[in-house]
């Protein structure tokens, strides 16, 4: 079977001897409690998808809209002149990973709300104008169903002068077009940039030459900016172009957007911790720019917190005390923050219930229960009040925005409480003017799944009774504020204006002061108590998934470190006896009892950046060689094959300098 | 400088000067002259008639024939021997400059900085110095460089010695060996390189100029193993790290079920580390056709379990190839389907968006980064399907760079997770050992059967297609003889050299360079001398004539650095001569 190209797999037949090996595979895998896992899994996993579809709808639901209108705008119908083509130009931002998302979501929205057909193009399938004509054509009459009959493209066009058009030739949309319902055709150029620009142009005058029989609607994608775009084009093809602009929000923004969704509110069972966090937030920023790749990482992080964490099975919501065995409470009983927990308990001098604890599953049971809501709520409020900080802050600073994503990651990991900036920001608050409070108020009462303690509604309800007595039309201060106000104008101004300063703020602003003072006392109050230390909670372990390590591994991979480590040091894969007498010696030892393979890189690493291979085989066979004839052969292919491996790897090529010379093309380490 | 000299001690050079090139002239003096060089006051006349005749010394002393000065010379004055031996090219230029021990040190260091400078180009452009040379090529330029400047001091040892008027002093002293600067050590040259240098710093270190020593041997072909001697002796060896590696596998196979997992949550897999992990697939194709007909069971289904195994390493294959594989475990044979993989693929995902299948087709990719899948739109055609949810893939990957595949885009769309999974198993179905290191020493002729494979396909061969070839060995015989010549040039010292002009050198250095990187014939040359030789008559004959070596790999081509394609015959020269006797002898 392995010369073969490509077959279907037929199991062989049942042989008495191997059968049982691979039924001792199959029973061994999964461990008791998977089932109830993958249940929790999906139901974990299915919420957050709920979530994050919601975000991404969200994201670009007014874009998607305004592109759909744009399309249904057009008038169709054939046409005496030949109007402008209508383009939409849509600024998609430089992630190119996400185009491709984007562009079916239009598609959807395009095919569901107007009677048109889409045709999605990019530049990897049009090389030319020809084959973008073909794949055009292609995509447009077999993009929704026509006649049955319709089966084979030569007999719809076979036109009325007789002659058959060939198969880029715009009769043939033509001739589909007056078949079907559809009223126009939308033509998607994703990648605007991969294209030549001289087969834009002359698609563009190609197009708008047959505008008076096809009613065509073009979409640009574009990377940079529409200025760029016009530029490659030239003076014709903008003339034949009507143009509109669309911005679709940039993935930084919508990624912020999902990234919300996905921890807050009070029904998301697994949180991610703030290592993990940082990490998908830097490899966003940094490497991929696309949604995509952070949602694939969500997913990945329940998929290892739901396969590999055997107590992940406490948060299946419908779980049963009989549905779990002994040994998951056993495991529960040796995690650290239930240790705490217990030791907290000593403390309070409640022996009894750990007791229970200790000893009765029953009780850990129902305990675990209870403490997982409690942590989940606690989460929970830990993020809202993370978003109550957010708005704070962005109001009072306009021009410094912080960032949700970057405070969860302080909060996530316990060092957001007390620290300078929710010092300031509370601080802040007690010196706002009244219209930025009730900005403020206005925006957390529109916050969902608010934990606020206080009563939005009262404070609002207060200050609008102050601002309607007010008999000025200047925003009420507050006294912490002007304080430092006088201070300012005693400076500058004379003694008389001072004295007439601190008489206005005697009625209405003392009163607002009144009020924000206690709404600063009060959130004061309340991010103490919601700001704690999420690895502090109980059960933390089963709450947050905060690992690294799979990820960089299954996400950005080394491979070529991984090859170079597997050559250079073959011990740390292998763990033989033999090779570990090396490895001890020193760190690169070379020695007869290691692979060919390997025992060939080392003179390769140490060669220059030519290699002679008979000197090459001669050190090769000094290290691995026999004395006989027969083993001489047995080195001469082993050599051959690392030979052949190498240049497989592309780590030497061959060199035209020198006979029997290789270039060495790879430097380990680099 | 002479004049200078003349000035401050009158007469005592002249008359050497004098004597010698009277002698050589044959003209009729005696020894006379030789000892009142005082008496004589020389006259303008006089003056003018030395100076002619100094530079008629000079050019025959700086002609390739010595043999008449060192005759002429008075035995015991080995100086001069050495300086005509040895005298640089630009020195009669220095001499005439009238005035001046500076614009000669000017001069010299000049020369000596145009030379290393020289030097440097033409050892980067070869790149293939031997090892003596690259070895000694350092010290010979430091010493050219202090040799400049010691001229300067050994013309004024020179004044001094003429001043006394001790011995008989040729009026070009020789550079060598005076200039060298005395008490000054040798540069300490470390017979071993650096140790312990960061992987960049090696990298440059090891590309250096000069850097690369290798020596001359070359490897006998005996040595080398043909595809039955391997196979018999690979058959016989037992790997030491058999066990290892067989734990190494049942180590990855424990992975299965956590691979399954991934794949039904819409992940694709990406294998990659060293070994083959073509046991590995198998392995897994069994594990995941048990699993999946044990699923399919449960929830009543009778569609088998369809697992689609690709060997991306065969040599031949296309993505058309997978693609129509895939379509035809969807579809009956009877359904009429397009041709083109691009279309065909366009058909099969929306046939598999509209009727989804009941349980998701399965690929099993073995190296995805083989060679013919690298290319051309196979890489997005993969990628479009694997981004289909109905179908799963798992795929292997061998070479260590082989993320650099895929743009982002493309990444997207695979949504890999990757896993190491190395197994250090030998390649042995994805490479042809006995050919690819044949290949890799340009030995792949090996595969028509040698000489007289090749004879024997000539012999069937057309009147045309024979002479083509014919021209095809000549002329890579030529180039190859005119690269051991321009070698013999370099070997055969200064002498020659010396004649000519850097210029000359360099053009020589640059010829040498582009007939070797290329190594071959271009087409287009090729093209026009058998036209010239009546052999074809257009370029679709050509390319006719050319096809039938192609396909019997008695022609290889490639593109060289500068985009043009380069045709040679993957022989050695020794074979390459023994082809042409064959045409001689046998007028084939």
């Amino acid at each position: 079977m392995e010369d073969k190209k490509c077959y279907l797999y037929a199991p062989p037949r049942p042989q008495p001897g191997r059968a049982p090996k691979r039924r001792r595979l199959v029973n061994t895998g999964q461990p008791t409690t998977w089932e109830l896992r993958e249940h929790a899994f999906h139901e974990a996993w299915a919420q957050q998808e709920h979530q994050i579809q919601g975000a991404i709808d969200d994201a670009d639901r007014s874009t998607l809209e305004k592109i759909a209108a744009f399309v249904s705008g057009v008038v169709p119908g054939p046409r005496r002149d030949r109007p402008p083509i209508p383009t939409g130009l849509v600024i998609t931002g430089p992630s190119i990973a996400s185009h491709g998302p984007f562009f079916r979501r239009v598609s959807d929205k395009i095919i569901a709300d107007t009677k048109s057909i889409f045709v999605p193009l990019n530049s990897a399938e049009c090389p030319n104008l020809k084959t973008l004509l073909k794949t055009l054509i292609r995509k447009a009459t077999s993009g929704l169903p026509i006649d049955e009959d319709d089966d084979e493209l030569p007999p719809s066009g076979a036109h009325k002068t007789g002659s058959k058009p060939l198969d880029y030739d715009l009769c043939l949309l033509l001739d589909w077009y007056s078949k079907t319902p559809v009223d126009k055709i939308t033509i998607a150029i994703q990648d605007s940039e991969g294209f030549d620009d001289s087969i834009i142009v002359e698609t563009i005058e190609l197009l708008s030459s047959w505008s008076d029989r096809l009613p065509f609607v073009l979409l640009f994608g574009i990377a940079t900016s529409a200025d760029r775009f016009q530029d490659r084009l030239t003076g014709s093809a903008i003339l034949s172009l009507e143009g509109e602009q669309f911005v679709v929000e940039q993935a930084e923004e919508s990624l912020e957007k999902i990234f919300r969704a996905t921890v807050e509110g009070p029904h998301v069972s697994l949180r991610v911790g703030p290592n993990l966090c940082r990490l998908l937030l830097d490899r966003h920023s940094d490497h991929s720019q696309s949604t995509q790749d952070f949602y694939d990482s969500l997913k990945y992080a329940y998929l290892c917190h739901f396969y590999a964490n055997p107590m992940s099975v406490f948060l299946n919501r419908s779980l049963e005390f009989d549905q779990i065995n002994h040994s998951a409470f056993e495991a529960l009983r040796t995690l650290p923050s239930f240790r705490n927990y217990v030791e907290a308990l000593l403390e309070d001098g409640s022996t009894d219930e750990i007791h229970s604890l200790l000893d009765s599953d029953q009780f850990l049971f129902a305990n675990i229960k209870q403490h997982l809501e409690l942590g989940q709520t606690a989460l929970s409020r830990l993020t809202s009040a993370i978003a109550v900080v957010v708005i704070l802050r962005n109001a009072m600073w306009k021009t410094q925005q912080v960032r949700y994503s970057s405070l969860y990651i302080r909060s996530a990991s316990g060092d957001l409480y007390g620290s300078p900036l929710t010092r300031e920001t509370i601080l802040m608050v007690r010196k706002a003017s009244s219209d930025t409070f009730s900005h403020v108020l206005a925006t957390l009462a529109s916050l969902r799944h608010s934990g606020l303690p206080m009563d939005i509604k009262e404070y609002q309800q207060a200050l609008a009774d102050l601002t309607e007595h007010s008999t000025t039309s200047a925003p009420l201060k507050s006294h912490y504020d002007v304080q430092s106000n006088t201070l300012r104008t005693t400076l500058v101004a004379q003694k008389v204006d001072l004295s007439k300063h601190k008489s206005t703020l005697s009625k209405q602003d003392a009163a607002y002061s009144d009020l924000i003072g206690r709404f600063h006392d009060e959130l004061e109050a309340y991010l103490t108590e919601a700001l704690i230390d999420p690895h502090s909670l109980y059960l933390s372990e089963i709450l947050l998934y905060d690992l690294k390590s799979p990820h960089n591994e299954v996400f950005a991979p080394k491979p070529r470190f991984a090859m170079e480590r597997a050559l250079s040091s073959p011990h740390d894969y292998l763990n033989c006896s033999c090779c570990a007498e090396s490895k001890a010696e020193g760190e690169h030892q070379l020695s007869a009892s290691q692979p060919p393979s390997t025992i060939l890189y080392q003179l390769y690493l140490e060669s220059g950046a030519m290699l002679n291979v008979n000197d090459l085989w001669l050190a090769f066979n000094a290290i691995t060689g026999g004395e006989d004839n027969q083993s001489e052969d047995v080195t001469t292919s082993l050599f051959q094959r690392s030979l052949a491996e190498f240049k497989y790897f592309g780590l030497v090529k061959p060199s035209r300098k020198k006979v029997d010379h290789v270039s060495k093309m790879m430097w380990k380490g680099l | 400088m002479k004049r200078k000299s003349a000035g401050v001690a009158p007469g005592t050079p002249t008359p050497k000067k004098n004597r010698t090139s009277t002698r050589q002239n044959g003209e009729l003096d005696n020894d006379g002259a030789v000892k009142s060089p005082e008496v004589e006051t020389p006259s303008k006349r006089r003056r003018g008639e030395q100076d002619l005749m100094k530079e008629l010394h000079q050019a025959k002393a700086n002609g390739a024939t010595t043999g008449e000065i060192n005759g002429g010379n008075t035995p015991g004055t080995p100086r001069s021997q050495r300086k005509v031996l040895f005298t640089t090219p630009t020195k009669p230029r220095q001499e005439d400059t009238p005035n001046g021990t500076p614009t000669i040190v000017r001069n010299a260091d000049r020369s000596a900085r145009r030379k290393s400078a020289r030097r440097l180009i033409e050892r980067t452009i070869n790149g293939d110095e031997s090892d003596e040379e690259a070895l000694d090529e350092e010290d010979t330029l430091a010493q050219e460089i202090l040799g400049g400047e010691g001229e300067g001091e050994g013309d004024e040892e020179e004044q001094d010695e003429n001043d006394s008027g001790a011995s008989p002093i040729p009026e070009t002293p020789s550079k060598r060996g005076r200039g060298r600067p005395r008490g000054r050590p040798r540069k300490e040259r470390s017979p071993t390189p650096p140790q312990n240098l960061p992987p960049h710093e090696e990298f440059f270190w090891q590309n250096r100029p000069g850097g690369t020593k290798t020596s001359n041997n070359t490897l006998p072909s005996s040595t080398l193993l043909n595809h039955d001697e391997y196979f018999t002796t690979m058959q016989s060896y037992e790997d030491p790290h058999g066990p290892e590696r067989d734990f190494l596998l049942e180590l990855h196979s424990r992975s299965f079920d956590q691979w399954i997992f991934e794949l039904e949550q819409g992940f694709n897999i990406c294998l990659y580390g060293y070994g083959s992990k073509r046991l590995l697939t198998d392995e897994f194709a069994a594990h995941l056709y048990d699993y999946l007909l044990a699923r399919s069971s449960d929830i009543s289904d009778t569609q088998l379990p369809r697992i689609l195994v690709v060997n991306g390493y065969t040599s031949g294959i296309t993505i058309r190839d997978i693609i129509s594989s895939l379509a035809s475990a969807i579809f009956t044979s009877t359904v009429k389907l397009p041709t083109q993989p691009g279309p065909l693929l366009s058909h099969v995902l929306s046939c598999l968006s509209s009727y989804p299948p009941s349980q998701p087709i399965q690929i099993l990719l073995n190296s995805i980064d083989s060679l013919p899948l690298r290319r051309g739109p196979a890489v997005s055609l993969l990628a479009q399907l694997a981004a289909h949810p109905s179908i799963h893939l798992l795929c292997t990957a061998d070479t260590p760079n082989f993320p650099l595949l895929w743009d982002l885009g493309q990444k997207a769309q695979f949504r890999f997770v990757f896993h190491d999974t190395t197994t250090f198993a030998p390649y042995d179905a994805e490479i042809d050992v006995v050919e690819s290191v044949n290949e890799l020493l340009g030995r792949s002729g090996r595969r028509v059967g040698g000489r007289d494979g090749v004879g024997f396909v000539l012999r069937s061969l057309p009147e045309n297609a024979r002479s083509l070839f014919r021209i095809l060995i000549n002329e890579q015989l030529d180039l190859l003889s005119a690269d051991t010549n321009d070698n013999d040039n370099e070997g055969l010292g200064e002498q020659p050299a010396s004649v000519q002009t850097p210029r000359h050198k360099l053009q020589l250095a640059t010829r040498k360079h582009a007939s070797e990187s290329g190594m071959g014939m271009e087409y287009r040359m090729l093209y026009h001398k058998a036209v010239g030789e009546f052999v074809c008559s257009n370029e679709v004959g050509f390319r006719t004539l050319l096809k039938e070596f192609h396909d019997h790999q008695m022609v290889e081509s490639r593109k060289d650095g500068m985009g043009t394609e380069r045709l040679w015959i993957p022989f050695r020269r020794e074979e390459l001569e023994g082809l042409k006797e064959d045409f001689e002898v046998e007028g084939l």
